[in-house]
Parts: structure tokens; C-alpha cells; sequence
């Protein structure tokens, strides 16, 4: 699957106008200068030499240099995958603790007021831009209420150095869990100030689906014989909807978390620029801009790794959770 | 009473010694933190650097042979002594002579000596990046070599006798670089020597030294900047006169303009500079916590029209496509007058500046009826071609340019424009490809000097890059003759005589000069934005 996504996206980018060469020659053109920078960009050669070479660089771990800047692509996507990731995790926690609340609430007032402002409130944040919820967000908890800075990842200075004993350093590149791993507090609080409004932002934009997927599963779980058998035996309410119910009910839920990791990704790329997060999202429009060929078949390659991980990740969690679809 | 008399003198001189004391010296904030939208495109050796961002840190951490003062217009009076005290050129204008500051030292308390202007121009040429100012400026065609004279006496050999020698050395690319961390690996100089990003270690990131500050941190992610501090430097040379006025600077990077606009008003940052949005200003203009900066700007945006087909390669046709421009309504529907309309290509403001295209009308519809009715265009045979323009924010709100000037250009009722649009990098390559019959391009300078805004655009080599296709010989003798000579009044007169013969064959068509915009709290001080459009952190600083 990841070979197939690699092989159109080479292809798409090659069929493209524009040329990554010229854009080093914006004032200037000079043709033997731009035939050096085309030989040392490697774009002089046949185009299925091209593809066999980034090939063999890939198995090897090898994803190139920037048609842009020269620098290995390798090193630049894993500097700004850690902050994609740590946008990705809140995200979706945000989503999924809103989606499957309310979608719970949702399924116990069925067909109430409650209900449709559930309803509602689902296919609004489903429906609207994530970018201008984003700014919504910006310009209430930012601008008008000074709570929470509008943009950037942390204070400066304010970057957590991660586990450091003696000569041994070690940093996931979430600040969040570098912040525990240095023990400091105020870091930790300066990280999670930072990562709430594009984290709530994305959330919100992706909680739509939780909430009707929990709505309709709860609402049919709720009415089976074994949550009446509970409720018959004097269990409390909350013990029977969360304890009883919502655990049959959260399977799907749990697809559905695999298959919104790539909605969640494409969702990043806006949030990362709304609020000016330092994650591949940003980095992918730099450099489709830029048209750099190397950079953006990285991403991908990247971004399909990290979805076909997710998902196994998800399959092995189902298995987990309902032992019938164990072999 | 004694006492009672006492304790009012005490309380009154308290009190005006208090307000003497503040007045003088008003205490000052020593960090500052400042907001951009820009990033370092590339590293900050000048000997690659080209961007923007990239010049305004090169400029903060490194010192030029000479600089422009603060709010200078582009004059060569406003040039001041830096790192050269004083300067002689020959007659001949080939040689010129720079007597160098003495007691300067580099942050390993290395004296700097003519030595190392000599190992600067010599490495940038030597090197001679394309992607760097030294190639695209071309300063390896005008220079010819460096001797040391003496420890304080340098001496530059041009090919070419060059006006804008001065300004040229006052370009971000000329300031000088600290040898010891830069480096020649092999025996001779190539790309491999340019000094490169290294995450954590912003001392090795730059070659720079000599500045008002030096990089305490810099942090990028992804080829983009996340975070960078800038420290007072202890040896700068100007240190006496009492620069830099702020500490540090805390530089906080956004990905857009509306992140940056938020971001000032939430009081997040002390100063917002590149990029703000035309509407995100004028709604600036009305808050009282804010103050904004207006300076003039040296970014022109003009016209090009292909030449080499019909039916622009009739100069009285693309004559009567000026006529029908109306600047005023670019300017003012599209930049709410935060842009001013432009007449010739240098930039008002700059030596050398005439109103030359406005004889064409601004707009003069019925010029262009006439014009074009000479080959028979008319309301039921319009004159038709397509306007290109670029959609990926390479230039300001092109867009709405295009939207502008088709409305424009139609209003004569004898010609029907078309748009069409590509991102940069496709427009970047139609425009090599030369398949584009009008084209919006714009320009930021290099040097100041209106040989910038004039030898790339109409000099049949020197603007070979733009793909118009025009060439005039006699064109080419008057810019050659203006870029060769030293005296004022003889480049004033050829380049009036240059806008007529651009005003003649109408190779470009010059559209609007914009603005230069900053936007701060109202306890920041000492910007300045000049047609130099350099951006002087050492002068910035904010009041308690």
C-alpha cells in the first residue's frame, strides 16, 4: 500500500508544472548554473532512474536531501514529526472523550431537546472549517481573554531538554512527556498551555462522527436483555451505561478512531498553520510550494507509515477487546 | 516649620529630579519579543543567504564596511562609516580605497583587520553559490580582486566602473565574516564551505561577527525557524554610543499573518514585522494599545508584456495598455492606500525617480481607444490576451491585483482580458517557458540604487531572466553609461533619459511602490523603515 503511495506521488509531483530547479534562479538564469543545479539535485537523470534510486535510498533509510535546501530530508521530517504526533494523540483524545459523552448522553434522551442540541452541536463542529473554528478559538481564549498564547509550540526558553542522568539524554520530542521526564512542572503546564486550542480545535472538528457513531450503537445497546438483565439486579445507571453498554458499544468506535487518523492528519495540516504549529503539516505545504520532491514523498511515506501503524495498532486493540475475532 | 519647609523642598526635588531622571532615561525593558511571520530560508552565511528574514539577522550579527543611516532615502549622503572610517575612489572609478575601524575584535578577541574584508569577498566569489546574492547579483563581475594594502587599508580592483560601489558594499551579502567559523575545508573554495544550520549550536550556525548582537539560540524545525535570541554583543564597535538599546531579542515565529495580527493584539509580542494583512493594519490603526509604523517601501510590483509575439511586440500596443491602467484603484481598492502608485520603475523616494509614465493618463481611455484603433481595434474587435498572475502569497494579494487591473484594462471597452493563474513554482517556470502574454512581477531590491530597479528589468542581458524579450541598444548604452558614472547630476540626466526611452517602448509597465508596515505596543521605540527596508534591531526598544 505504502509502495503504491509512494509510486503515484513521485509521479503526480513529476507530472506538476513547475520545477524545483528554477525556483533557485528567481533574479538570475544563467544555464550553465542551472544545469549544475539540476545535475546536483539529480533531476538530470531518466525519470525510472530516479525512481529506482530514491527506491534503494529508501530501504536503506534514506529518504534524500531537500531540492530546496539541501538538507536530509530524514532529519528535517523527524524534527517536526514529534509535534504532529503530540497534536495527534490530544486531538484525538479530545475527540473521542466529547464524541463518545455526549454521544452516551445523546442515546439515553433520545428524540429529547437534548438530544437534537447534541445532534446539532455534532454536525456543526463536523461541518465547520477547522482553520476558522481555530481562529474563533484564537480570538476568544487569546485575544479577548488572555488565557492561552494564540500560536507556537512553547515560551521560549521554555522547551523541555527531556531525561537527562549523567551522560544519558534522553527526549521523545513531546514536550509533554519531556516535561515529566525533566520534572519540571512549570514546563509541563507551559506545553499543555500550548497544545490546548489547536488540540481542542482539532478535537472538536473531529468529534462530529463519535458522537452518532456512540448515539446509534448506545442507542441499540441500551435496549438489549443483558443491560435490562443489569439494571433488573439494581446496578446503578452509570455502572450499567459506561461499565455494561458503552464496552459493547465502543467497538465500532474504535474503527472508527483507525479510519479518522487520516482525516486527523489532513485536519493537522490546517491546524499546524492556524497556530502556527511546528508539525509536518506546515511542512508539507512549505514544500509543495517549493515543489520539493524529495520533501513531499517523505511525507507521505511518513504519513502512510504512521496511519498503517495506527491501524494495526487498532486491529490488535480490538482483538483485545472482544476475545470472539481472537484466532 | 523648618522642618515642614524641608520636607517640601525634599518632596519637590524628589520629585523633579524623578521626572529629570525619567525623561532622560527612561528605563527600558531589556528583552524584547518580537513577531514574524518570515523565517531564514535558507542558512546565514551571506555567502548563500538571499531572503529577507535571512539579511535582517546577517545585518544584526555582522558589520558592513559602511551602512545607511536610519530613515535614509537612498541617497549616497546617507551613507555613514562602520567598519571603514573613510573611503577614496579613482577617477577612473576602478579602484576604490577603504580605511578600516581600528580596535575592533571578534568574539575571540582577534583584532579585525583589512585581512579579513579580503577573506569575505574572496570566499563569497570563490564560493559562488547560485542561490546566493554574490551570483545573483553578479558582485563577481564587478569586483575583480582584494589587496591589503596595510592591516587598516583594503583595496577593491572593480572589471567595471560601478556608481553604486558604496551601496553595494552596504548590502547584507558584503558584511564581513569571522574566518574562524568559516572555514575553507578543501584547498579551494566551493558550496560545501557554506556554514550550515546545526541544531544547538547557533555559534557554528553563522560565520557572522562584529554585529550589535551575536545568536544565542536559534532552533528550527523542518527547514523552518521556531525560535531564535538574539544577545547584546559586549564587543561590538558601536558599543560606546550605547547599542544595541535592547538586551535581547526574543524572536517568535507564526505561519501567517493572521496568527501574527492575533498575536500583537493578545499582546503576545512587543513588535509584529512581515507579514501583516492590508485589512489586519487599518483595523490596527484604531487600537489604542497598538501604534503602527509607516515607512516607505522599496517593493515595486509592474507589468510585463511578451514581446516576441504579436501582438505585444508592438510598442504602441503595449503603449495603449498602459494608458489604460488606473493605479489608483490598485492602490486604494486593493491596499487601502497602504501602497503608493508608481510612475517609473525607481522607487519614489530614490535618486533618480521621475513620474515618466504618467504622460500615458492614469488611467486615459481615450488615448487607448486611439491607440488601438490604429490597427483596428475597436469595441466589436477588442483587443484580447490573458493576464497571469500567481496564487501562492509570493506576492501581496495578487489575486485581487489581477481582479483590479482586468477591471481596469476593460473599462477602455476595447480590450477584454482574460485571467489565468498558476502557483509560484508553475508561474516561476511559465515564466521561463515564455508562454505567458502579460505577467504581474515584483521586486525587492538588493542595493539601493536605482541601477537595481533599472539594469535587471531593461538592459537587454541584465533582464534576460524576466523572458519579455526586449532589447534596445540604445537602451543598453544609456543604463552602461548611468551604472559607470560617479557623478550625480550626469546619472540623474540619463536616467530621465532612460524612463523617456521606457515611456517610448514601453518594455514594462510599472504598477505601485508598496508600503513598509510595522505594528507595536505603544511603549516600543526607535523603528525605522526606510527605503533600505533594513530592519535595525540594535535601534528598537521598549519603554517599562
Amino acid at each position: 500500500m505504502i509502495f503504491i503511495l509512494l509510486t503515484t506521488v513521485f509521479l503526480i509531483m513529476r507530472v506538476l508544472p513547475g520545477d524545483p530547479v528554477l525556483l533557485h534562479f528567481e533574479k538570475m538564469e544563467n544555464p550553465e548554473l542551472i544545469a549544475a543545479m539540476r545535475i546536483r539535485l539529480g533531476l538530470d537523470k531518466p525519470l525510472p532512474i530516479q525512481y529506482f534510486e530514491y527506491l534503494f535510498g529508501l530501504f536503506r533509510g534514506d529518504l534524500g536531501i531537500s531540492m530546496q535546501d539541501y538538507s536530509p530530508i530524514g532529519q528535517q521530517i523527524f524534527s517536526a514529526f514529534p509535534a504532529t504526533l503530540e497534536l495527534a494523540i490530544f486531538s484525538m483524545t479530545i475527540a473521542v472523550l466529547i464524541g463518545v459523552l455526549l454521544g452516551v448522553e445523546s442515546s439515553k434522551s433520545y428524540n429529547s431537546p437534548k438530544d437534537h442540541v447534541v445532534r446539532l452541536f455534532g454536525i456543526v463542529t463536523y461541518a465547520i472549517p477547522v482553520f476558522f473554528l481555530g481562529m474563533i478559538l484564537q480570538i476568544i481564549f487569546g485575544v479577548w481573554l488572555h488565557w492561552l498564547p494564540v500560536g507556537g509550540r512553547t515560551f521560549q526558553t521554555m522547551a523541555p531538554t527531556g531525561l537527562n542522568f549523567g551522560d544519558l539524554h534522553f527526549s521523545t520530542g513531546l514536550y509533554t512527556i519531556d516535561s515529566l521526564f525533566e520534572g519540571n512542572i512549570i514546563k509541563l503546564g507551559t506545553s499543555l498551555k500550548y497544545l490546548f486550542l489547536p488540540s481542542l480545535t482539532l478535537g472538536l472538528v473531529l468529534c462530529g462522527p463519535f458522537i452518532r457513531l456512540t448515539r446509534s450503537n448506545m442507542f441499540e445497546t441500551l435496549r438489549l436483555d443483558f443491560v435490562t438483565a443489569a439494571k433488573a439486579r439494581g446496578l446503578k445507571d452509570s455502572t450499567v451505561t459506561y461499565g455494561y453498554a458503552l464496552r459493547n458499544a465502543f467497538l465500532p468506535v474504535l474503527t472508527m478512531m483507525g479510519l479518522q487518523f487520516a482525516l486527523l492528519l489532513g485536519g493537522a495540516v490546517l491546524t499546524e498553520t492556524t497556530f502556527s504549529w511546528p508539525g509536518l503539516g506546515r511542512y508539507l505545504i512549505d514544500r509543495i510550494n517549493f515543489r520539493d520532491y524529495t520533501a513531499i514523498q517523505g511525507v507521505v511515506v511518513v504519513f502512510g507509515l504512521f496511519v498503517s501503524f495506527v491501524s494495526l495498532g487498532i486491529d490488535l486493540l480490538y482483538a483485545y477487546l472482544d476475545p470472539r475475532i481472537r484466532l | 516649620m523648618i522642618v515642614g519647609i524641608l520636607i517640601v523642598v525634599i518632596i519637590i526635588a524628589g520629585v523633579a529630579s524623578y521626572y529629570f531622571y525619567s525623561t532622560q532615561n527612561p528605563a527600558l525593558k531589556d528583552t524584547l519579543i518580537m513577531g514574524t511571520t518570515d523565517s531564514v530560508e535558507s542558512c546565514l552565511d551571506p555567502a548563500r543567504a538571499y531572503d529577507f528574514f535571512g539579511f535582517e539577522i546577517v545585518q544584526s550579527l555582522g558589520s558592513p564596511l559602511v551602512e545607511y543611516k536610519a530613515d535614509a532615502t537612498g541617497s549616497i549622503d546617507d551613507i555613514i562609516p562602520a567598519l571603514a572610517t573613510s573611503w577614496d575612489v579613482s577617477a577612473d572609478g576602478l579602484t576604490w580605497t577603504f580605511n578600516l575601524r581600528q580596535g575592533v575584535m571578534f568574539d575571540s578577541e582577534r583584532e579585525f583587520t583589512a585581512d579579513d574584508v579580503k577573506y569575505t569577498f574572496d570566499r563569497g566569489i570563490g564560493i559562488a553559490d547560485p542561490d546566493g546574492a554574490f551570483v545573483g547579483v553578479g558582485i563577481g563581475d564587478i569586483i575583480d580582486s582584494v589587496t591589503v594594502v596595510s592591516d587598516y587599508v583594503v583595496k577593491f580592483q572593480l572589471k567595471i566602473p560601478f556608481a553604486a560601489f558604496l551601496s553595494l558594499m552596504a548590502f547584507q551579502a558584503c558584511y564581513i565574516v569571522d574566518p574562524q567559523y568559516a572555514p575553507m575545508a578543501g584547498s579551494s573554495w566551493s558550496i560545501d564551505d557554506i556554514v550550515l544550520y546545526e541544531d544547538g549550536n547557533p555559534r557554528g550556525s553563522n560565520p557572522m561577527a562584529l554585529g550589535p548582537y551575536t545568536l544565542k539560540s536559534w532552533t528550527r524545525v523542518a527547514g523552518k525557524d521556531t525560535e531564535m535570541t538574539l544577545e547584546a554583543n559586549p564587543l561590538y564597535w558601536n558599543a560606546g554610543a550605547g547599542y544595541p538599546k535592547t538586551k535581547t531579542i526574543n524572536i517568535v515565529f507564526y505561519a501567517d499573518s493572521s496568527g501574527l495580527a492575533l498575536a500583537i493584539t493578545a499582546g503576545d509580542v512587543d513588535v509584529a514585522f512581515r507579514q501583516l494583512a492590508t485589512n489586519d493594519i487599518a483595523t490596527m490603526k484604531t487600537n489604542p494599545d497598538l501604534k503602527v509604523w509607516e515607512g516607505t517601501g522599496a517593493f515595486i510590483q509592474y507589468l510585463c508584456l511578451q514581446q516576441k509575439n504579436a501582438p505585444f511586440d508592438n510598442p504602441t500596443i503595449r503603449g495603449a495598455v498602459a494608458t489604460a491602467i488606473d493605479r489608483t484603484a490598485l492602490v486604494d481598492t486593493v491596499f487601502q492606500g497602504q501602497a503608493q502608485e508608481l510612475y517609473s520603475m525607481i522607487p519614489i523616494g530614490m535618486f533618480g525617480h521621475t513620474e515618466a509614465f504618467k504622460v500615458l493618463g492614469d488611467p486615459n481611455y481615450t488615448l487607448t481607444r486611439e491607440l488601438l484603433a490604429l490597427f483596428g481595434y475597436n469595441e466589436n474587435n477588442k483587443l484580447s490576451f490573458k493576464l497571469w498572475y500567481e496564487t501562492s502569497g509570493h506576492y501581496p494579494q495578487s489575486p485581487q491585483q489581477a481582479l483590479v487591473l482586468k477591471d481596469s484594462l476593460e473599462a477602455s471597452g476595447v480590450i477584454s482580458v482574460t485571467l489565468e493563474s498558476r502557483d509560484w513554482a508553475a508561474y516561476r517556470t511559465a515564466r521561463q517557458e515564455e508562454i505567458m502574454q502579460a505577467y504581474i512581477l515584483g521586486w525587492y531590491p538588493d542595493y539601493i540604487d536605482p541601477d537595481d530597479y533599472i539594469f535587471p528589468f531593461v538592459h537587454s542581458t541584465g533582464g534576460s531572466w524576466i523572458h519579455h524579450n526586449y532589447a534596445n541598444p540604445q537602451m543598453d548604452n544609456l543604463i552602461e553609461w548611468a551604472r559607470g558614472n560617479t557623478t550625480s547630476a550626469a546619472r540623474q540626466s540619463l536616467y530621465s533619459q532612460i524612463g523617456d526611452l521606457m515611456v517610448q517602448d514601453i518594455p514594462i509597465i510599472p504598477l505601485y511602490q508598496g508600503g513598509a508596515y510595522a505594528v507595536s505596543r505603544t511603549n516600543v521605540e526607535g523603528i525605522y523603515l526606510d527605503i533600505t527596508q533594513n530592519w535595525r534591531h540594535w535601534l528598537v526598544y521598549a519603554k517599562q
